[in-house]
C-alpha cells in the first residue's frame, strides 16, 4: 500500500471514526472499541472473500452468509459441543485446527456445488441463484434440528479454541479489563486478515489473477482465446467461499454460540456494504471499510441520542440504516470507487 | 495431408421460424484468405458463432483438421489453433494493453492456480518471454506506446488493433475475423488490410466477414456469398463480382 492521498485520506477517516468512539462514550471506551474491532476483523475478512468474487472476478454473489454459515456449522459440529433444545452433549471430536480446515474446505466445496449450475449465469441471474441458495441453506439448517440444533443452536464449543489462548492475551485483557476470549478472537481475526491478504496479493499479481480479471472484463473473449472461463470462475468461487468460511467460524466463536439467525441475508448485505465502502477490487479496502462500518453500527445509539432524546430501540435501528445508507450515498457521489478502489477499475457497472 | 482445414456439412441453425444458417457444404483451404460477404442478416456472424462453438447448431457437422468440433466448447476449439475476433470489439477494458496481450499469450498451464501460488521460477521465465513477444507484436501494430494504458482508453481503431494483436500473439494457424474494418477510418483500414495480408502470407489461414466490398475484393483469394443463410456464390473475387445471384441478393430482384 503506497501512501498516496487516497490511502492517507482513508487512514485519517478510519482514525477519526475511532476517535468518534471516545467522543460519544463517557466510560468503557476501550471495551467498546475492542468489541467493534473484533467484529470489524471478522466482517472485514468476509468482505475480502467477497472481493475475490466480485472485485477480482466480477461474480455477483449475494449468498455470502451461507458460505460463512457452512464453514461455521461444519467446524463446530466436528468439535465437542452441545446442540439443540435438549442440549445434546457431544464430548468427542476432532482437534480444533483439523475441524477448522475441514470447515473451510466444506465452504469452498459448497462454493463449487453452488457454482456448477449457477456459474454459467451472468450478472443479476447469478445474484438471484446465490441469494436463493443461501436461504435454502439457512432453512435446511433450521429444520435439520437433530444435526444442527435447529433454532436452538449450538453451545459449549468455545473451549476447543480458547484452550490455545496465549498468556499475553490474558495479560493484555486483564490489564485493560477486557474479555480475554474476545480479545483472542480479535487477535485471530486480524492475524487471518494479514495472512489472507498476503496470499491474495501473491495471487492477484500472478498470471492466475490476470486470468480472473480477464473473466471479469469479458467472458466471451476469454473463451475465444482458449481459456476455460467456467473453471476460472469456479476456482474464484471456491477461494472466496473458503475465506468466507473462515470468517464464519470466527464469528461463531466470537458469539460463543451458533444461531441460525446469524446467517441471514442481512449479514450478506452488511458484507457488501463493507466491500463497497472500502473499495471494490482493492485488497486492503475492506479492512478500513469494515472499521468505519462497525463504528457506525456500534455508535448508532450515541448518534441517535444526539437526534432524539431517550431514543428507543426502533428509533436507533432506524438511525442505523439511515447512517449506513447516507454513508454509502455520499461515497457513491464523491468516491464511487470506494475508499481504496481504483477509479480506473470502477466495478459497479455489472454486465 | 488434405488441403482443407475446415469442412462444414449440412450446417443448420434457426431462431424460431427464421432460418439463420443453412449451409449445405463449405470447405476452406489451408493458407487461403477467404471472405464471407452477404447482405445484413445473411447469417454471417451466426455462421462464425457455429463454427467457433459460441452457438450450438441444430443440425450438421463441422470438422477442423479432420477433427469433429461440432459440439466442442469455444475454448477447446481455440486451443486447436483457430482463434476468432468479434464484430463488436471485445478488449479487456479495465486491464492494461500489455495485460490484454499477455493474458492471451499465456498458456493455460502458466495461468494455473497452483503455479501462481508457489511462484515457480519457470513461470517467471515464461512471463518474461511472453512479455517480450507481446511487445514485438504491439510494436508491429504500432500500439506499443499504449502498453501501460487501460484498454478502454484506446480509440476504436486501436481497440481493433489490440484485438487483432491479442489473437495472433499465440501463433494461431487459423484466424476468424468478424468485421475487422468496421468503424475504422479509411487510413487505418488500409493498415489493417495490410496486416491481414501479411498474416496470410505468413501462412495463417484466414476467414473474414466484412462489409467493405472493395477491401474484400482487393485482398481475398476466394469469396463466399451468403444470403438468407445459404451459400449463393463461392468463387474467386472477379467471378463473384459479376455473379447475377449476388447482384440480386444485394440489390433485390427486378421482379419485385
Amino acid at each position: 500500500m503506497k501512501f498516496t492521498f487516497k490511502s492517507s485520506f482513508t487512514i485519517l477517516l478510519t482514525i477519526s471514526s475511532i476517535f468518534l468512539v471516545f467522543l460519544l462514550n463517557e466510560e468503557g471506551e476501550i471495551p467498546i472499541l475492542f468489541n467493534l474491532l473484533t467484529f470489524a476483523g471478522i466482517y472485514g475478512l468476509a468482505a475480502i472473500g467477497l472481493n475475490v468474487h466480485f472485485g477480482l472476478t466480477g461474480l455477483l454473489n449475494f449468498g455470502h452468509a451461507a458460505f460463512m454459515g457452512l464453514g461455521a456449522y461444519v467446524t463446530v459440529l466436528l468439535i465437542p459441543h452441545a446442540a439443540g433444545r435438549e442440549g445434546v452433549v457431544v464430548t468427542t471430536g476432532l482437534p480444533f485446527f483439523l475441524a477448522l480446515l475441514i470447515g473451510i474446505i466444506s465452504a469452498a466445496l459448497f462454493g463449487l456445488l453452488l457454482g456448477l449450475p449457477a456459474i454459467r449465469l451472468r450478472g443479476d441471474y447469478l445474484a438471484i441463484v446465490t441469494i436463493a441458495a443461501a436461504e435454502i441453506f439457512r432453512l435446511l439448517v433450521r429444520d435439520l434440528e437433530s444435526v444442527t440444533g435447529g433454532v436452538y443452536g449450538i453451545i459449549n464449543f468455545s473451549n476447543s479454541l480458547q484452550q490455545y489462548r496465549s498468556g499475553f492475551i490474558d495479560n493484555f485483557a486483564s490489564s485493560n479489563e477486557l474479555n480475554p476470549s474476545q480479545i483472542w478472537i480479535a487477535f485471530l481475526s486480524w492475524t487471518s486478515i494479514i495472512l489472507v491478504l498476503l496470499l491474495l496479493r501473491r495471487l492477484t499479481n500472478s498470471p492466475w489473477g490476470r486470468a480472473l480479471r480477464a473473466v471479469r472484463e469479458d467472458e466471451d473473449a476469454v473463451r475465444a482465446l482458449g481459456k476455460n472461463a467456467v473453471w476460472l470462475k469456479l476456482q474464484s468461487f471456491m477461494l472466496g467461499a473458503g475465506i468466507a468460511g473462515l470468517s464464519g467460524v470466527l464469528l461463531a466463536f466470537n458469539y460463543g454460540t451458533i444461531q441460525v439467525s446469524t446467517f441471514v441475508p442481512i449479514l450478506t448485505f452488511y458484507v457488501w456494504a463493507i466491500m463497497i465502502l472500502g473499495g471494490v477490487g482493492s485488497l486492503t479496502g475492506p479492512i478500513f471499510g469494515s472499521i468505519i462500518f462497525w463504528v457506525i453500527i456500534s455508535e448508532t445509539t450515541g448518534i441517535a441520542q444526539l437526534i432524539f432524546e431517550n431514543a428507543n430501540g426502533q428509533q436507533i435501528a432506524g438511525v442505523r440504516f439511515v447512517l449506513v445508507g447516507l454513508l454509502i450515498m455520499l461515497l457513491m457521489i464523491f468516491r464511487p470507487s470506494g475508499l481504496m478502489g481504483k477509479k480506473e477499475e470502477l466495478l459497479l457497472d455489472v454486465k | 495431408m488434405s488441403n482443407k482445414y475446415l469442412e462444414v456439412t449440412n450446417l443448420k441453425k434457426s431462431f424460431g421460424g427464421l432460418k439463420a444458417v443453412d449451409v449445405q457444404s463449405l470447405n476452406l483451404n489451408r493458407n487461403e484468405l477467404t471472405s464471407i460477404i452477404g447482405p445484413n442478416g445473411a447469417g454471417k456472424t451466426t455462421f462464425f458463432d457455429l463454427i467457433s462453438g459460441f452457438q450450438d447448431s441444430d443440425e450438421g457437422k463441422v470438422f477442423l483438421n479432420k477433427k469433429n468440433i461440432t459440439k466442442s466448447q469455444p475454448y477447446s476449439i481455440a486451443r486447436l489453433g483457430m482463434i476468432r475476433t468479434f464484430q463488436l470489439t471485445k478488449v479487456f477494458d479495465r486491464m492494461t494493453v500489455l495485460e490484454n496481450m499477455m493474458f492471451s499469450a499465456s498458456s493455460v498451464n502458466n495461468d494455473s492456480f497452483m503455479k501462481s501460488l508457489i511462484r515457480l521460477p519457470s513461470q517467471k521465465t515464461t512471463e518474461k518471454n511472453i512479455k517480450e513477444k507481446s511487445f514485438e507484436i504491439m510494436k508491429d501494430l504500432n500500439i506499443d506506446h499504449m502498453a501501460n494504458s487501460y484498454a478502454r482508453e484506446l480509440s476504436g481503431g486501436q481497440k481493433k488493433l489490440l484485438e487483432l494483436g491479442r489473437s495472433i500473439v499465440n501463433d494461431p494457424s487459423i484466424l476468424l475475423l468478424d468485421e475487422p474494418l468496421a468503424g475504422v477510418n479509411p487510413k487505418l483500414a488500409e493498415e489493417i488490410l495490410q496486416i491481414i495480408l501479411n498474416l496470410s502470407e505468413k501462412g495463417i489461414s484466414i476467414l473474414m466477414v466484412e462489409h467493405n466490398i472493395e477491401a474484400v475484393m482487393k485482398i481475398s483469394q476466394r469469396v463466399v456469398v451468403l444470403a438468407e443463410g445459404m451459400v449463393i456464390a463461392d468463387d474467386i473475387p472477379e467471378n463473384v463480382r459479376t455473379d447475377e445471384k449476388v447482384i440480386e441478393a444485394y440489390l433485390g430482384s427486378e421482379n419485385e
